[in-house]
């Protein structure tokens, strides 16, 4: 039961409804551009650190290019147990497995 | 899933959107300041809804959401209006202050004035929000047993500054 001093102010604090005016249109179209920038941010940081990188990996594969020119030829032979196994092409193809399967989650 | 999560979001939105900016146009007593920061709310709600657990209502959730949004915003332009006062520009500061720039007073202005923020924002979520004391318990993030003697507080307080039976109810 409400008493008198109550339902004054259940009166007082009483409005009416507001009306939407366009508001949920203007929240999701920030919503959704939210998400295109969460979507571009890590393509933009890998192409930007692909760029600032770019140079310094060309000087250093020049270097290594230089480098193993001057080495003794019998030094570059492989032995068989330098080739991949079997093994290591699964290890490594699960990995890709569960990066696909794990960083859709981590951009989420 | 993210269009999905977007077509719900919308629809919590535009199910919810006049309770939260009917309790941020209250709090602040400034129309467009209060859509400002409904807005922000909304944000803050899709960026932190992993965080819903889905116990409460929805509405209890968005109100403390949008409760939080406004101290911060509060804390932020305080902030702000002590910085230009001690640089001298006393004018700026006062329009920073997230207060009444309404030239009309209404009732509910006068009544709300005599209380404190905290009293203010419980009554508020009691009487405009109509939630109850468990739910303000929630968003406020106070005990049940403080959300019930701030509204008898306040109840008293506007008692005692005011003959709130004159006003016309029913």
């Amino acid at each position: 039961m409400k008493d008198k001093d109550e339902l004054a102010l259940e009166a007082l604090f009483r409005s009416e409804p507001i009306a939407d005016d366009g508001f949920s249109r203007r929240v999701m179209t920030r919503v959704r551009r939210r998400i295109w920038l969460q979507r571009l941010t890590l393509p933009v940081a890998a192409l930007i650190g692909g760029a600032i990188a770019f140079q310094p990996l060309v000087q250093l594969i020049a270097a290594l290019g230089g480098v193993l020119g001057n080495m003794p030829v019998e030094s570059l032979a492989m032995s068989p147990d330098s080739v991949p196994q079997l093994s290591t092409f699964i290890l490594g193809a699960c990995f890709v497995v569960a990066a696909l399967f794990f960083l859709p989650a981590l951009e989420d | 899933m993210a269009q999905q999560d977007q077509r719900a979001f919308g629809e919590l939105v535009r199910r919810h959107q006049a309770q939260i900016r009917n309790f941020l146009r209250k709090l602040t007593r400034d129309h467009e300041l209060a859509d400002d920061l409904a807005q922000d709310a909304f944000m803050h709600a899709w960026d932190k809804l992993h965080t819903y657990a889905g116990t409460g209502s929805v509405i209890g959730w968005l109100l403390k959401v949008a409760y939080t949004t406004f101290l911060q915003s509060k804390r932020k332009s305080d902030r702000y209006g002590e910085i230009l006062e001690e640089l001298g520009h006393a004018e700026d500061a006062r329009g920073t202050r997230i207060t009444s720039h309404s030239d009309e007073i209404g009732d509910l202005d006068k009544f709300l004035a005599v209380l404190t923020e905290d009293e203010r924002a419980v009554m508020i979520l009691s009487y405009a929000c109509g939630l109850s004391h468990r739910e303000i318990s929630d968003a406020a993030e106070m005990p049940v047993g403080t959300v019930k003697s701030i509204i008898f507080r306040g109840k008293e307080k506007i008692r005692e500054s005011f003959d709130i039976e004159s006003h016309q109810y029913g």
